[in-house]
């Protein structure tokens, strides 16, 4: 009786069999560098604001830490049956201003439908206060290129910073962008 | 159908190429040290020792040590060097980096398999399924990308149970479930999702291979990282904690049902202890009742699902000739049901009793000083929780542990006389009357002594 196991593990069978797994794992491996740049061809732009923060924690690394100004929002805002929960997972609406800075301007627990220059982003919530949430987009990293104008700008300033996030259809996301705000 | 362990080594649950090597390196040893001995008393001739001698040939080293320890501080410090530059390095070469390694280590594992070299083969497939993994979160990081779903990282998985199933190693079976726990807890952690694929990529994947494959370090791994998964998915679900007894009991039934006893043991044996440790916590420090709201979910569905879990195991006990292990259910009595204080104190002390002792009556009967011991320190446990509980707030402090010593040495005198009763008692009757069952009637009892001492 032929087993699963035994046919996969079948000596004749081992190298293509190895073959076609390391040809596959090279394959997804581009496809994921490729969705990255999908996502900037093809996504929504948005551009979000973030709040000034210690400045010591400003440049740790290679990375900026970003705090959102829409990572924190009020429960005014909240449009869901249940209040929000801790871990769960939300969509902002995010809807353009004057200075083609985005600004949230509901939170839902399903997807909601985007209007004409807006956007949704996804988020989870982190903490929820008794009348404000806490948000994380897992988008707080940009690891800075080599030779941006973010790594001349030394820890100790307290600009806010504009970031242009891509939001790709299929649900991916990525900063294409940081840039001081003047 | 049935697939059994080659070979009695494995039989013991520990079975494993590298325990016969060191039996084998250590018997050469003792061979060359005891034989001339044993020539100059007479026992063997000098040329049966050399007979003796040539059949245990000393192992040869399958690979130097120095060499493996030169290759690798030469890797770490290619792998420091490209760390300390990678954000300065350009996009196209950190993909190539990444993507070159990945193919070399699977290449350089498949060479050295084809050499017969197994340990270090595995050893360099395992690099390379963890180099895949490393691969797609650093080109997601290179291009800033989020995802919100599993399904960047389910991949890994997916390749995880197709390399251990093309190779079969233990190495490898260990890291998919690992990488399975690993991806898990991202799920849980960073996107507040669980992730029901890899859930059943993990248990599928990895249980068929168990099923087939028994071998018993494995599949106390698998077990212990499906209870970590079923952990994450009581948090994801904001559930009462005991719902999580549910498929950890489902995994123990699994191995009710494996024709392997062993192999079945050892995949039992963590949620076991789970279970022990639940029931250990509530007679300690439960009846405060500070805990009852996390603690009882509605009463008749986690009946009825325990209840299922509970029929399975039974039947594949049956099935199997195991009922004696039926007691084992007794930690699962769901006593945080009972209102707090006494009443819950007393029934899991009596819980912890009853287990203890079937744990000692199943081992009188089947003669096993394993289960022996393990019987008596779980009675020994039970009994110091009682003791704590009954007379910490009652008794002068230096007269609580003079009391609590003497009960615990008179205790451990017992049960050594008890233990060599009982193992002095199963050498005649296994000697003359092997196969036989022994006597029904005195061996349910654990206070009785052994019907012929």
């Amino acid at each position: 009786m032929a087993d699963l196991l035994s046919w996969f593990s079948d000596p004749v069978r081992r190298r293509p069999l190895l073959r076609l797994l390391v040809g596959a794992q090279v394959l997804y491996v581009l496809g994921v560098a490729g969705a990255g740049y999908a996502t900037t061809a093809l996504g929504k732009q948005v551009v979000l604001a973030t709040t000034p923060i210690d400045p010591k924690e400003l440049l740790s690394g290679d990375f900026v830490r970003l705090h959102y100004a829409i990572g924190a929002m009020p429960l005014s805002q909240w449009h869901g049956p249940q209040a929000p929960r801790r871990r769960q997972a939300v969509f902002v609406l995010l809807a353009a201003g004057p200075d083609s800075l985005s600004t949230a301007v509901g939170l839902y627990p399903q997807a909601p439908a985007a209007g004409v220059g807006q956007a949704v982003l996804r988020g989870w919530v982190t903490d929820v206060y008794r009348n404000s949430l806490n948000l994380r987009f897992n988008l707080e990293r940009y690891y800075v290129p080599e030779g941006s104008d973010l790594r001349l700008e030394k820890a100790g300033r307290l600009h806010p910073l504009r970031v242009r996030v891509s939001i790709a259809p299929w649900g991916q996301a990525r900063i294409t962008r940081v840039a001081v705000q003047k | 159908m049935r697939q059994r362990c080659f070979g009695g080594a494995q039989h013991d649950g520990l079975g494993s190429a590298t325990t016969l090597n060191l039996v084998l390196l250590l018997s050469r040893k003792f061979l060359e040290t005891e034989s001339p001995s044993w020539v100059t008393d007479g026992l063997i001739s000098e040329a049966q020792r050399q007979q003796l001698l040539a059949r245990y040939p000393p192992e040869a080293q399958p690979l130097g040590l120095l060499p493996l320890l030169g290759s690798v501080l030469v890797g770490l410090s290619a792998l420091s060097v490209v760390a300390a530059n990678w954000q300065a390095l350009p996009v196209a070469l950190r993909l190539a980096l990444l993507l070159g390694s990945l193919t070399g280590s699977y290449a350089a594992g498949s060479y050295f398999l084809r050499r017969g070299n197994d340990d270090l083969g595995h050893g360099l497939i395992g690099l390379g399924l963890i180099l895949f993994g490393a691969s797609i979160i650093l080109t997601s990081q290179l291009y800033q990308l989020v995802g919100y779903d599993a399904s960047g990282l389910l991949a890994w998985v997916v390749a995880g149970v197709a390399v251990s199933y093309v190779y079969g190693s233990r190495l490898l079976v260990l890291l998919t479930v690992l990488i399975g726990a690993a991806v898990q807890t991202y799920c849980v952690e960073s996107l507040g999702i669980f992730s029901y694929v890899t859930a059943w990529l993990v248990v599928g994947g990895m249980g068929y291979y168990w099923w087939r494959r028994p071998d018993a370090v494995s599949a106390t791994v698998l077990a212990v990282g499906l209870l970590w998964q079923a952990g994450l998915l009581i948090i994801v679900l904001h559930a009462k904690i005991t719902w999580f007894f549910v498929p950890a009991m489902a995994i123990y039934a699994a191995g009710d049902w494996h024709p392997n006893r062993a192999v079945g043991r050892a995949i039992q044996v963590p949620s076991l202890v789970a279970a022990y440790l639940f029931m250990f916590g509530l007679a300690t420090f439960g009846e405060t009742d500070a805990y009852a709201n996390i603690l009882r979910p509605p009463l008749l569905p986690y009946l009825a699902a325990l209840g299922a879990v509970f029929g399975l195991s039974a039947l594949g006990k049956r099935a199997q000739g195991r009922l004696a292990s039926l007691p084992e259910w007794l930690l699962l009595l769901p006593g945080f049901y009972l209102s707090g204080g006494l009443t819950l104190a007393v029934a899991t002390l009596v819980v912890l009793y009853a287990h203890a002792g079937s744990v000692l009556a199943r081992a009188n009967r089947e003669h096993d000083s394993d289960q022996l011991t393990l019987g008596a320190v779980l009675f020994v446990a039970a009994t110091a929780v009682a003791y704590f509980k009954l007379t910490w707030g009652f008794m002068d402090k230096s007269l609580f542990f003079l009391i609590g010593g003497v009960l615990l040495l008179g205790l451990s005198w017992y049960l050594r006389r008890r233990n060599a009763q009982v193992l002095a008692a199963a050498a005649p009757p296994v000697a003359q009357q092997a196969g036989t069952p022994p006597a029904p009637g005195n061996d349910n009892e654990p206070e009785a002594p052994a019907h012929n001492s």
